[in-house]
């Protein structure tokens, strides 16, 4: 009996769940080293202050303290951490761990080391810091007004560089000249906390007598961190070892070096000791970055035929007090992407970074395409009003065909495959259903929505192209060991997404075996092939997957050349007899002839480790196959949201009733694990566009300090009816044909959500430009157009 | 992060904790529940030298429903109150207005007299008191005293409650002759934190108010009894229609400072009353 093995496109329930849920994960808090001591942060109370006075004596004198780092001791010990994507006229190329000036409240100006978490804590609150408060520039307005005080010092204003990408302005002139009508609104998309069910951590360990230091750390990017710790440190690349444990949610806030996390690892260095800290749930919401925070004028052309003849945008990014190693990276794929799947005579879009008194921002899931999704579906289905269409309608003239691609953007995206309007249509199906009986209070609307999604963030000549001085490839390492069990070795890490799952599917099926036998390991600088992006940017799967499906391939090759030196026949002769539920180990899993001989698996691993049986002593005897592997272009997803909402006019509250979400992410490895990635990111953008916003109050201090302030959805607030179903169309650039999907379920739910209200009640339909839809703000809308909360009410 | 250093004690009688509270020379937090303090002691925002905490100590738990009054224990769970079918029967709006907290994991744990000595401008059960004419019963080694709910909270999060008192029992009158119920909007769902509410208290003859109890939640920093909108109610038919209503209650919420949000909280609290009134209009013509 042959057993057809395989594994992707099967349901298999992610592998890390058995494990998280009997409570043996190891997140950074669970960590421990021998000796070891704890450390807090000193932080900045002011948004923007001088920094006059950093006195610790009562600190030091205390027996509980091992160490305190100033600002003075951090200058010494620190260089700033470099920034690897900049816009062009950007005044700072680095990110200060030792600073005399704050520039947002939270800032870290110093550490304090003790032997207890509580004593660490204690201590840093006697630090007496002297601050002469400077100006706050909390906001775009503030930062933009005549005469603002400039944040970076020696500039002569607040902005942080400029760039325009798509088409030249005298072809967006044009197409505007020719449109029949033109539709602009001015939109905001407010910062957001990332809000991760674990926050930050760090332990980091020196050992004086190697020189190498060991950080344990909740990171996306465990490579990047080392790379940046280098640099900071002043270390060679051979004595940092960055591992990445468990991580307990990211969405793109844990992918950078942090000048706190520096400063844990200097301390480290400085004691020749195991240092931990733990971020408070308080310090997460002030000092971590955030994300979003842009506004913009965006305008759509269009012909009297509803051709779309020019998107335009002219986009302002709140970077914060310092423009972090990727900085104004999300803004610009805003610009990128603003054009998403529609046809047009021309697309353009100017980004300009701003620096505020605020903690800076970068990635977070969606990655600046959540924002152009919502300028451009609200801007289409703004004009469709105007042209008295129906969206959907005015949408599906204007879509790329499967046959138009591939098609390069006006701002040079070539999109690879895909049917944007079979997505479209079919959600609309979904969505389109009897609404039951409501309060004569409450009016419902529907609504579909729709984006392509840049994937497989990787080429390294894009990057290059780009200026961004990181690498796009992904490396496996695939390890058949000597007693036939199978190690994956891979740069990307596991942040929950079920990645050691869907790698161990392509790994198993690519070399015909059960999946059991296949071990995922990742996050270990010491074993996992260099990656700097790491799990980030919807690229896991698809560039890691793509290297493993080559890997694979190579190395059941090896394995069957092995088995057929023995078996003394032709490689082409050999076939494999494994049953599903064999084990590596287990006699009967076999390779045979056709007349009856055979060998069991692990005996040809066996042989390989010893060199038997290569046909020329210069053929590799480690059963590895390394391959990198760096595409030749994007590979982009698309997808298309339908919501039902029902406004509530008393109270202003939108309840979303029902969501409908059509994805393609090319081949599927896991549809269990699709659909959790795109239902959790269903509900993150959910809360976008509802609830969340990250805000200070007018002296420039945070008001979202925890999770009273800052309301994240919860499951109630999900609709009952959550539909998510897919299309597939393979990728042409990815082996195996993989799509990226781990930002795709984020990037549409506040656009669906806005026009949804919008078509509920078109009075404030022009209003609906700025996230999030809370009631108080719904409300107001509602107010100014005239409906009065109890207009209903008899 | 972790809390401050703090002494913990767990006296069993009532005596030995109001020792505890009494203590000279040292700050004292009782622990009821948990749900607000534990949050405050590891944010650090409270700073006392000993928890006393109240768990182990008897006689502080139990619903008692008499003829004239419902006497409960300050340690009484807000799950209880939810689930107590004589409560039910005597005073439902309690157990409604328990339920509307959070969500079960914490009504396991909150206890009335925390929410109560708690006292959050938009809590549940501070207002519910306010509107049934409750009183808080306070001991202390220096004797036993009494006071109304409606005189109890003096501000957000601040209370009558001298630091050497604590909470023993919450006494309703059943005598008021109002049917009461409690609606509110939370910030999210049914999970959220409560944005602004309404207790109403009605007598009803005919279809139209005798008399009326309107207390609101989020308004102010304390639940918020507007006499001025319950006369506007009395005499006035259930159902409606209640012309001006909406506006007075905002007004009427407005001077007594409320939070800075152009009124919408007040708003909010009008629309349930509105709705709370067409409500109880339509039971008492079915």
């Amino acid at each position: 009996m042959t057993t057809d093995h395989r594994h992707i496109g099967r349901p298999v329930p992610p592998r890390h769940h058995d494990r998280l849920v009997r409570g043996h994960g190891r997140f950074a808090a669970d960590l421990r080293a021998d000796g070891m001591l704890y450390a807090a942060l000193v932080r900045s109370p002011l948004p923007h202050a001088e920094v006059t006075g950093f006195d610790a004596t009562a600190a030091r004198r205390d027996p509980r303290c091992a160490l305190v780092l100033g600002p003075g001791e951090l200058a010494a010990r620190t260089a700033p951490i470099p920034t690897v994507w900049r816009l062009p006229g950007q005044p700072e190329d680095a990110v200060p761990v030792a600073v005399r000036t704050a520039r947002y409240a939270g800032q870290p100006l110093g550490i304090v080391v003790a032997d207890t978490p509580t004593a660490a804590a204690d201590l840093a609150e006697t630090v007496r810091l002297d601050l002469r408060p400077l100006p706050p520039v909390p906001t775009l307005a503030d930062a933009l007004a005549e005469g603002a005080r400039p944040v970076v010092p020696g500039t002569g204003d607040n902005t942080a560089g400029r760039i325009r990408f798509g088409s030249p302005p005298e072809e967006v002139a044009a197409a505007l000249s020719r449109a029949a009508v033109v539709v602009e609104r001015a939109f905001t998309l407010p910062r957001l906390h990332h809000t991760p069910l674990e926050t930050r951590g760090v332990l980091a360990a020196h050992d004086p007598g190697t020189g190498l230091l060991t950080v344990h750390a909740s990171s996306q990017a465990p490579h990047a961190m080392r790379q940046d710790l280098c640099a900071v440190l002043g270390l060679r690349a051979d004595r940092v070892r960055v591992v990445s444990s468990d991580v307990g949610g990211s969405f793109g806030s844990k992918v950078l070096l942090y000048p706190d996390e520096a400063m844990v690892c200097a301390a480290a260095v400085a004691l020749g000791s195991a240092v931990r800290w733990t971020e408070s749930r308080a310090e997460n919401f002030t000092a971590a970055y955030q994300g979003r925070g842009q506004q913009a004028t965006a305008r759509l052309a269009v012909g009297a035929d509803g051709r779309f003849l020019a998107f335009d945008a002219d986009i302002l990014a709140d970077l914060g007090a310092y423009a972090t190693q990727a900085g104004s990276g999300p803004a610009q794929v805003t610009g990128l992407t603003l054009q998403g799947p529609y046809r047009a005579d021309a697309a353009a879009a100017t980004v300009t970074g701003v620096h505020t008194t605020r903690v800076p921002t970068g990635a977070f899931r969606g990655y600046g395409m959540q924002e152009a999704a919502f300028l451009r579906e609200r801007l289409v289905d703004e004009t469709a009003r105007e042209l008295g269409l129906p969206a959907t309608e005015l949408r599906l003239r204007n879509l790329l065909r499967p046959d138009e691609l591939p098609y390069t953007t006006h701002t040079g995206l070539t999109y690879d495959s895909g049917d944007y309007g079979a997505a479209l249509r079919r959600a609309a199906a979904l969505a389109d259903r009897p609404r039951p009986p409501d309060a004569p209070w409450v009016r419902r609307g529907t609504a579909v929505v729709t984006a392509v999604e840049i994937t497989a963030f990787a080429p390294t000549a894009l990057l290059e192209a780009y200026g961004i001085a990181w690498s796009g490839w992904e490396g496996v390492r695939l390890r058949i060991n000597h007693d036939g069990t199978v190690t994956v070795y891979a740069g990307v890490i596991a942040v929950g997404q079920g990645i050691e799952t869907t790698l161990a599917q392509i790994a198993a099926e690519g070399l015909g075996i059960p999946l059991d036998w296949v071990r995922v390991e990742l996050g270990d600088t010491d074993t996992a092939p260099h990656s700097d992006l790491s799990a980030q940017a919807s690229r896991a799967l698809t560039l890691a997957g793509g290297a493993l499906v080559t890997a694979a391939r190579r190395l059941a090759d090896r394995m069957r050349q092995l088995a057929a030196a023995f078996l003394d026949t032709a490689p082409e002769k050999v076939r494999t007899r494994i049953a599903a539920t064999a084990a590596p180990s287990s006699p009967d899993a076999v390779f045979h002839t056709p007349d009856g001989a055979r060998i069991a698996w692990r005996e040809v691993a066996h042989r390989g480790y010893r060199g038997w049986g290569r046909a020329r002593p210069t053929d590799p005897i480690r059963l590895e196959e390394s391959v990198d592997f760096d595409p030749p272009q994007l590979t982009f997803a698309h997808g298309a949201h339908a919501a039902e909402v029902a406004v509530d006019l008393g109270t202003g509250r939108t309840t979303v009733t029902g969501y409908w979400a059509v994805h393609d992410s090319g081949v599927l490895v896991n549809p269990l694990i699709a659909h959790g990635q795109i239902a959790g990111g269903i509900a993150q953008g959910l809360g976008q566009a509802l609830t969340e916003e990250a805000t200070v109050d007018a002296d420039g201090l945070p008001t979202t300090r925890s999770l009273r302030e800052y309301t994240l959805p919860a499951s109630p607030d999900i609709p009952e009816d959550l539909v998510i179903e897919h299309t597939s169309t393979p990728s042409t650039v990815i082996p195996g044909g993989f799509k990226g999907l781990g930002e795709g379920g984020t990037i549409l739910p506040p656009a669906a959500v806005a026009c949804a209200v919008a078509a509920a009640v078109p009075e404030i339909a022009h209003t609906l430009t700025s996230l999030p839809l809370t009631p108080p703000r719904i409300r107001a809308a509602l107010r100014a157009a005239g409906l009065t909360a109890e207009g209903d009410i008899r | 992060m972790t809390a401050v250093a703090f002494a913990h004690t767990a006296p069993d009688t009532l005596d030995a904790a109001l020792r505890a509270l009494a203590a000279p020379g040292r700050t004292a937090t009782p622990l009821a529940g948990g749900q607000s303090l534990v949050p405050l002691l590891t944010s650090r925002q409270v700073r006392p030298d000993v928890v006393v905490d109240l768990t182990g100590v008897p006689g502080l738990t139990g619903i008692t429903v008499g003829p004239d009054r419902v006497r409960i224990g300050a340690m009484t769970t807000l799950r209880t109150l939810e689930r107590h079918p004589e409560l039910a029967a005597a005073l439902p709006v309690l157990g409604r207005a328990a339920a509307a907290v959070a969500h079960p994991h914490i009504r396991r744990r909150a206890t009335l007299g925390g929410s109560l000595c708690h006292a959050a401008p938009a809590a549940e059960l501070p207002a519910v008191a306010v509107a049934l004419g409750a009183e808080v019963v306070l001991r202390s080694l220096r004797g036993t005293r009494s006071v109304p709910a409606d005189r109890f909270a003096t501000g957000a999060h601040t209370t009558v409650r001298a630091p050497d008192e604590m909470a023993t029992e919450i006494v309703f009158p059943r005598t008021t002759g109002l049917t009461h119920t409690f609606h509110e909007l939370c910030t999210r769902g049914a999970t959220g934190y409560p944005v602004a509410g309404v207790c109403l208290g009605l007598r009803t003859d005919g279809g139209r108010v005798r008399a009326a109890r309107v207390v609101v939640t989020g308004c102010g920093d304390v639940p918020l009894r507007l006499p001025g909108t319950e006369a506007r109610l009395t005499g006035r038919p259930v159902a409606g229609p209640h012309p001006g209503l909406l506006a007075a209650l905002v007004a009427e919420a407005a001077a007594h400072g409320g939070p800075e949000d152009g009124g919408y909280r007040a708003e909010v609290a009008g629309v349930l009353l509105l709705r709370a009134l067409a409500d109880r209009g339509e039971g008492a013509a079915r």
